[in-house]
């Protein structure tokens, strides 16, 4: 029952985000859908009518929809930016296949006879076609349209990670912060919306008897109108000409945050307005964004920016050198600027239970090898494989736990908590290091490299907007890792915005200038 | 009224239909008969050009069908399939509605014709007008799709084997019919068929073909009292409908069951001819008939019969003699 009343309390608290979420996901559901259709149905007519070339046109179709829906959306990045367009090309083309088949099949599943009967009553060859063999076919494209409207609805939730909103949104910040009520609070508004179209469709379906396809057309239109209504809206509002910066940051809590600290102190202290595109999915696709203009910058870590977008080994586990080494590379190479880093680090790190630290008084990592026959370790495959992960700890600090268990990341502040294990990995600024009373060992030798945070912009950016640079750079050497555990805390656990709770901060460390608001 | 004047057609290579000619009287029945592979149905389609041929010309009303507009032709030439295929999206009043409302009908006057032509094939409109095809018997179907061929009031009716696939009942009741229709309705029907019976009881005049050619056309009483030659003559001869056949004809399986008490009067023997085994199914309304032969019982049901029956008449069965 507390279940179902703290589920409940949810998504009443989110009403007004479940709304608009709810909202987006059926407009690039129905979108994606009659795109589908308006190519698929009349491709498959043809295919079926022509005879010939049908196998590998549908086979095309079918080749699309094998490739991953992440892949898909990431390669469609570069040529179309991010939000709804690239989500809505995506969904678009995986749901061809099951329309364009059935359409294909429908027609041609058509008795001969009633075909020739047709022609020998004198109708031409489209009047057979629109009287007699796509409403016999019908109840078959039908069936092509309802999976493929599922498996839009379904797929949609993916969306979310190329900032195209909808029902992922919600999904991705569960799966964030291990929440389930989130999760359930994208995923069954989805499972309803995917029966909801369905009764639609097949309610349309049932009235269209006989040889009038009206039901249908209606339905259509219908659907014509629900999306193109909002847009006829937004055409007609006067858009307000200000200068306008894109600022994204990638899933979870943290990067939403620290993105919201850079537009509270732009919208502050200069006349730019900022849009904030938080939550968008992986390094991949920001990074792509932002270099093909969808993003002016992003919040990026140096140690990812050695690693992943320059493809370098860190040439020193020093912050300073690693962030000069970021900072270089990516000016020579891809044109973008970092600005002056963080404080915190978002790295690996050993943790262990507040008990477990009075209790022995360790408090770096090299103390931990007093223990290593007595504790239990439980670590992610990733930390425990990584070279810079369990095998670098083991060289540098002379330490080989006795037993090591591989688990998933949702499980080990668990089997922590409940003393099944003693240590384990950990991000360091993680909202549980708080949740669950955990402390950080100390890396004396820099075992991990160092992950400072630093905005990212393009330089062509900073050039239009030279005054950003002095603003951001008030957060240079700023917020701790306490500080960034209380406010991860804040938002995955206390369920605040992360807007507010940027806010709040600047206002304490004195960085807004105007009093209130 | 129509005119084949030396009209071939080969499909790859090989003629179905071979330098035909012949005259179609205005008014008249006219039946095509001969057996399987013929080239019935070929001849048949090429009059509304469903199958266009390769030489020779075809007239009607003495104008080249060539040189008339193609939906034109089609309308004056309603055509009953053999697969009846009504439309199964379409109630009877749509199906019937077709042509007409092609033709540019008013809403009223196609209504009103859709009801005159119900009546006239024995339907009440009241009850038919709005069911589907799935709705009807199978002999029903079958005079839905003579009245969707006669709805725009053709001058010409094309029927492939329409009654060949129905019972022995329907079927004689709607050859009746038939001949009752073409008195009222006046119009040049050409009518193809397997079952010399059949052709006898309709035809004003019979065409025999075999392999694409015309052996005899002649009026009924000429084709049995003088037939052209052999070929003809066996079909005569044969003539006895696959109906009159024996019970021992069918594929019968011997039944363990044992059928205990008086079976007098409920049972047939082997000697009963098929259509008297099939009343007795129907009158009974039972499943399945059993049949005594040579001390031994065996099984008939109705589709046994009719499959048989079926078969026959597509010519499928071996040694059915009419092509020797
Ligand atoms: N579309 C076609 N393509 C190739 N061959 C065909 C085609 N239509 C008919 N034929 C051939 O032409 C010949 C005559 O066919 P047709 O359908 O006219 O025979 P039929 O007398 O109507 O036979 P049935 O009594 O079995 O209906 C047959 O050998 C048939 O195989
Ligand atoms: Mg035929």
């Amino acid at each position: 029952m507390d279940v179902l009343r703290e589920f409940f309390q949810l998504a009443s608290n989110q009403s007004n985000l479940l709304m608009e979420a709810f909202w987006q996901h059926v407009e690039m559901s129905v979108v994606s859908l009659l795109i589908a259709v308006f190519i698929a149905v009349p491709l498959g007519v043809f295919l079926a009518v022509r005879q010939k070339g049908a196998e590998p046109v549908i086979g095309s179709t079918a080749v699309l929809q094998t490739i991953p829906s992440l892949a898909l959306l990431g390669f469609l990045i570069p040529f179309v930016g991010i939000g709804t367009l690239p989500a809505i090309i995506a969904l678009s083309a995986y749901a061809l296949m099951p329309i364009l088949r059935n359409t294909y099949t429908g027609i041609k599943g058509v008795d001969r006879a009633l075909v020739e009967a047709a022609e020998a009553m004198g109708m031409s060859r489209a009047r057979t076609l629109w009287r007699i063999q796509v409403p016999l076919a019908m109840p078959t494209i039908m069936a092509g349209i309802r999976t493929a409207m599922v498996l839009i609805v379904g797929t949609a939730t993916l969306a979310a990670l190329v900032g195209a909103g909808g029902l992922g949104d919600l999904i991705m910040t569960g799966l964030n912060r291990s929440n389930n009520y989130y999760i359930l609070l994208g995923a069954i508004p989805a499972a309803l919306l995917a029966l909801l179209i369905d009764g639609i469709l097949r309610a349309a379906e049932k009235k269209t008897t006989g040889s009038s396809l009206k039901p249908m057309i209606f339905v259509i239109t219908a659907a014509l109108l629900i999306v193109t209504l909002p847009y006829g809206v937004q055409q007609a509002m006067p858009e307000e000409e200000t200068e306008e910066i894109i600022i994204g940051g990638k899933l979870g809590a943290e990067p939403e945050i620290i993105i919201s600290m850079y537009q509270h102190l732009i919208e502050d202290q200069t006349d730019i307005q900022v849009e904030l595109e938080a939550q968008l999915g992986t390094t991949d696709i920001v990074f792509q964004a932002l270099q093909n203009g969808d993003l002016d910058g992003y919040l990026e870590f140096t140690g990812t920016a050695i690693t992943e977008l320059l493809g370098e080994e860190p040439v020193s586990n020093d912050e300073d050198e690693a962030f000069e080494q970021a900072r270089e590379g990516m000016l020579r190479t891809y044109d973008l600027v970092f600005l002056e880093a963080m404080d915190y680090q978002n790295t690996y790190a050993l943790a262990v239970t507040e008990a477990f630290q009075e209790e022995t008084g360790a408090e770096t990592i090299g103390d931990l090898t007093a223990y290593e026959d007595d504790i239990t370790a439980a670590f992610t495959f990733e930390f425990y494989d990584r070279n810079d992960g369990y095998p670098a700890i083991q060289e540098t600090y002379n330490l080989a736990f006795d037993d090591v268990q591989t688990m998933d990341a949702g499980l080990r502040s668990g089997a922590l908590v409940s003393e099944d294990v003693q240590v384990i990995d950990a991000y360091s600024t993680d909202s549980y290091m708080r949740e669950y009373n955990l402390a950080v060992m100390e890396d004396t030798e820099n075992v991990f490299p160092p992950f400072n945070g630093a905005p990212l912009f393009r330089a062509d950016v900073l050039d239009d907007h030279p005054e950003i640079e002095d603003v951001l750079n008030q957060l240079g050497g700023r917020i701790t890792e306490e500080d960034m555990i209380d406010m991860n805390y804040a938002v995955d656990v206390d369920d605040e915005a992360a807007s507010d709770v940027a806010e709040e901060y600047l206002r304490e460390a004195g960085l807004l200038t105007s009093s209130d608001e | 009224m129509i005119e084949f004047n030396d009209v071939t057609k080969t499909f790859s290579g090989a003629a179905a239909v071979d330098g035909i000619s012949f005259q179609v009287h205005a008014g008249e029945l006219f039946v095509l008969i001969g057996p399987s592979g013929c080239g019935k149905t070929t001849t048949m389609k090429m009059m509304n050009r469903l199958i266009e041929p390769d030489s020779g010309s075809i007239l009607i009303d003495d104008k080249n069908i060539k040189e008339l507009p193609l939906q034109q032709l089609r309308w004056n030439t309603g055509y009953v399939l053999q697969q009846i295929a009504l439309f199964p999206h379409m109630t009877v009043e749509e199906n019937i509605a077709v042509v007409p409302e092609m033709c540019g009908w008013s809403a009223s006057a196609v209504s009103g014709r859709t009801d005159e032509l119900l009546e006239l094939i024995g339907l009440d409109p009241g009850t038919y007008r709005s069911r589907l095809p799935a709705e009807l018997s199978g002999g029903q179907q079958q005079r839905i799709g003579v009245a969707r061929a006669l709805a725009a009031d053709p001058d010409i009716l094309l029927m492939d084997e329409p009654f060949s696939a129905l019972d022995p009942i329907s079927r004689s009741q709607l050859q009746d019919e038939m001949k009752e229709l073409q008195r009222t309705i006046q119009k040049t029907i050409v009518f193809v068929t397997h079952d010399m019976d059949e052709a006898l009881k309709l035809g004003d005049r019979i065409a025999v073909m075999k392999e694409g050619r015309l052996v005899q056309l002649d009026t009924p009483e000429r084709v049995t009292a003088a037939p052209a030659d052999d070929f003809v003559r066996s079909f005569i001869g044969e003539r006895q409908s696959v109906w009159q056949r024996q019970a021992a004809v069918l594929p019968m399986e011997e039944t363990t069951m044992n059928i205990s008490g008086d079976t007098s009067g409920t049972a047939a023997s082997a000697e009963t001819s098929l259509e008297d085994v099939y009343s007795m199914l129907r009158s009974k309304q039972v499943q399945e008939l059993p049949v005594h032969a040579g001390g031994k019982t065996y099984l008939v049901t109705d589709t046994m019969i009719l499959d048989y029956v079926y078969d026959v008449q597509r010519g499928k069965e071996a040694g059915d003699g009419r092509s020797s």
